[in-house]
């Protein structure tokens, strides 16, 4: 039975020795590749307090894809940042937001995307894997991210186990060493180049309407974001980014969405500018989806954001 | 608590250390420790059905000594029958209920009736297929005074609930597995280290091999009707794999645990694929489930005593009761049917015990004639798994259709696709060469070099690591 143990401890031991290193050796390439769509570069830039602007565009993928920091910078003179996360809701863009402040100077402008499922909570934690290689004893991630399917609470605590079967992210860690990646995104922004896809009438031929429900704890926490950034002097733009027309009357309950944002907006003394009803909304050639402007669409958007920004006089 | 899951990782050692270090040389101890365990691994899935177990328990124990104490034949056979249909009661209720009364309205509405009759919403209960054929077997073989009855209610509950069996088998027999419970147990230095690599192997078959297959399988499945044809073939394939990956991996994880505690499990796979026809893959595919339909359905009816016509006959009942013991759909029944008519030829001709031994034995190469019935048995096994696959016989129907259609176009293999064709293809070749023994890694036991096996062993362990498929559950849990 000794011989057992101890011949079975010996063969574990280059394991229980070796994870540590190992995990860190997959982490800090994974932090290094264009992985998930890019979004760990994101994550990244933001751990490593390289952001490099204080001003920041929050949101969805909305956001994502249509505030160009590039354009935003032509126009202001003024650095911008993206730090839209795809086909996620507030709940997650507040855990980016509360690692932001941890790690980087207090911003001095936060433009946040709005859309209708902002304050709903999907229930998986979509493209889990973008949180990988930051997630190791992260007690910030793991209190959001175990809200969500998709992580067990042995994922943050055991070195390397979240790596399981988890190939191409391992293989996309060891390719750093050997081939590092271009950058996927200009500052969080990625501009899309493409034309209008099947989506909506995909989906419209699928569940017909969409009820939004919102989440109880995604509008508190909304709601405390909104004192939190007044008590910290931050300020904070709320924007509603062009929306195509036609696909507005996806959401049965659009309209009560669009008046909580724009109570909030009364209610906490922050700016709402919407552009739903914009002439861009009406031009199907600057979408890919009723959702999602292309690269011309959110670049003329963010055009006219930029002027809306001075002339409001929002910018510091 | 899955096998391949972190609880049992941290279950597993702690039932090992007790059981070996704190209990050792305490048979009544350890018995009565395997049994908590074994309910605690049970009721980790819905602690619920934990009195159903015990039910079942019971009702096997106390008709087994009621049978033994029976005055008199007709008295025997009343307990015996109480007790089959009690049992097989439970599993008619939990497993086949909606499915009669699905049944029973399709076959009504022929006749243009359209009644509306309730179907309830039952969860089936995990591994009930299993112990209740346990239990079964027990009273069975007391009542053909095969055996005595245990009077230890621990030693006939724990035969019942072992964890590594209790919800996928094999389905061990009590004149097996009993004795084993009854016997003090000493710890093996080879016996544990063979069952660890068993438990290794098990690992890569069901967590690489099953569960990899898996993602390109039900994408092709659950498109079928998009798919060409070469792309159904390859997707039907990689089912067999997926398929034989997932049992034969629970089976040898199962087998490597009770090893670890000092217990010998039936042999439920014998390398299957490398079988030379329909016979012979069923004395090597899940033998512990046809080897008890041949003892206790099969010889009852009569076997092959009778001449052809009650050969035939009996055969394509126990196929067709052991498509049906699999699920309660007729794709299952389909399949069974299917087997039983690839079995017709080997039986009319009294050709179906002729490949006994092993394959090849004692060489390194098959025969060219070896390898062409391996591969026509092969084909007809893969053309049944269609049917056991698909979601309903029309669905089976229309994937076999499917596959006149560019069955010579390439179809599109992703690399990830690409890389387990190949680790089915490492599979085979390390089954291939350890097909003499109990599993694919018992010749390692052998093998002087212990650099050369701990590599082995690490490499498996990082194909696990690196290629472990997504989440999916032992198909087998399901029946």
């Amino acid at each position: 039975m000794k011989k057992f143990i101890k011949r079975l401890a010996l063969f574990c031991l280059p394991i229980l020795i070796l994870a540590y290193p190992a995990d860190l050796f997959i982490s800090n390439g994974l932090r290094n590749s264009t992985y998930s769509d890019g979004e760990i570069e994101i994550w990244n830039d933001l751990y490593n307090g390289d952001l490099q602007a204080k001003h920041l565009f929050y949101g969805s993928s909305r956001a994502w894809v249509h505030f160009s920091p590039a354009v935003m910078e032509q126009e202001t003179g003024v650095p911008f940042y993206n730090l839209g996360m795809d086909a996620h809701n507030f709940y997650m863009q507040r855990l980016r937001h509360e690692e932001m402040l941890k790690h980087n100077p207090k911003p001095e402008l936060i433009v946040l995307g709005l859309d209708m499922g902002s304050l709903e909570k999907r229930p998986d934690l979509y493209n889990k894997n973008m949180l990988l290689p930051f997630m190791l004893w992260n007690k910030a991630i793991a209190d959001a991210a175990l809200t969500y399917k998709g992580f067990t609470k042995a994922d943050f605590m055991i070195p390397l186990y979240r790596y399981f079967g988890e190939f191409e992210a391992v293989k996309s860690g060891l390719k750093y060493y050997i081939q590092p990646d271009d950058r996927f995104r200009y500052k969080g922004y990625k501009g899309r180049d493409e034309e209008w896809n099947s989506d909506l009438d995909k989906a419209k031929a699928k569940i017909g309407t969409y009820t939004v429900n919102l989440d109880s704890l995604s509008v508190e926490l909304f709601e405390e974001f909104l004192v939190q950034t007044k008590a910290d002097s931050i300020p904070v733009v709320l924007v509603y980014t062009p929306e195509y027309i036609e696909g507005q009357g996806f959401v049965s309950n659009r309209k009560e969405i669009m008046k909580m944002y724009q109570d909030y907006s009364e209610e906490y003394d922050v700016p709402f500018l919407d552009y739903s009803q914009d002439s861009i909304s009406y031009h199907k050639e600057f979408f890919y989806n009723t959702m999602h402007m292309n690269r011309k669409g959110s670049e003329l958007f963010t055009e006219k954001l930029a002027k809306d920004l001075i002339k409001y006089e929002l910018l510091k | 608590m899955l096998f391949n899951s972190l609880e049992f990782v941290v279950f597993f050692p702690i039932v090992f250390l007790v059981y070996w270090y704190i209990l050792k040389n305490n048979l009544r101890q350890q018995n009565i420790f395997l049994l908590v365990a074994s309910y605690f691994f049970y009721g980790c899935w819905d602690w619920r059905f934990l009195f159903l177990l015990a039910i079942s328990t019971f009702l096997c124990y106390y008709g087994g000594l009621k049978i033994n104490e029976a005055s008199s034949r007709s008295k025997r056979k009343m307990w015996m029958a109480v007790s089959v249909i009690v049992n097989i009661g439970f599993l008619g209720f939990f497993k086949y209920f909606n499915f009669f009364i699905d049944s029973f309205q399709d076959f009504l509405q022929l006749f243009g009736l359209t009644p509306h009759m309730h179907t309830l919403q039952i969860i089936l209960p995990v591994g009930i297929s299993f112990y209740t054929f346990h239990g079964l077997s027990y009273v069975l073989d007391i009542y053909n005074e095969k055996i005595e009855p245990t009077r230890n209610w621990v030693d006939y509950s724990l035969f019942v609930s072992f964890f590594p069996l209790l919800v996928a088998g094999p389905i061990e027999r009590a004149t097996h597995l009993l004795p084993q419970i009854e016997k003090l147990r000493t710890f093996d230095y080879k016996r544990a280290t063979d069952g660890l690599r068993q438990i290794l192997w098990g690992l890569f078959k069901k967590v690489v091999i099953a569960d990899g297959c898996a993602e390109y399988v039900n994408q092709i499945f659950d498109n079928s009707a998009d798919q060409p044809g070469s792309a159904l073939a390859l997707g039907a394939v990689l089912f067999a794999f997926q398929i034989y990956g997932d049992f034969s991996g629970y089976s040898d994880i199962a087998l490597g645990t009770a090893r670890l505690l000092g217990f010998d499990l039936l042999q439920n796979f014998k390398f299957p694929y490398f079988s030379r026809d329909i016979a012979e893959f069923w004395r090597r595919w899940h033998i512990s489930l046809s080897s008890w339909f041949r003892d206790y359905l099969y010889i009852p009816l009569g076997g092959s005593r009778g001449g052809m016509a009650q050969t035939i006959r009996n055969t394509f009942i126990i196929f067709l009761v052991s498509g049906f013991w699999h699920g309660a759909n007729w794709t299952f029944v389909a399949w069974g049917g299917l087997h039983a008519l690839f079995m017709m030829p080997s039986i009319v001709a009294k050709r179906n015990r002729i490949n006994l031994e092993i394959v090849a034995q004692g060489k390194i190469l098959p025969s060219f004639a070896d390898v062409f019935h391996i591969t026509i048995t092969f084909l007809l096994v893969v053309l049944a798994w269609i049917f056991f696959r698909a979601d309903t016989i029309q669905h089976a129907f229309s994937y076999i259709s499917g596959l006149r259609d560019d069955i010579f176009t390439l179809p599109y293999l992703s690399p990830k696709t690409i890389i387990y064709i190949l680790l089915v293809v490492f599979m085979l070749v390390v089954e291939w060469i350890g097909r003499e023994g109990k599993y694919a890694l018992e010749h390692f036991a052998t093998i002087k070099s212990s650099l050369f096996k701990w590599i082995f062993y690490y490499v498996i362990l990082m194909l696990i690591f690196l290629l472990a498929g997504g989440d999916q559950v032992f198909i087998y849990f399901q029946f």
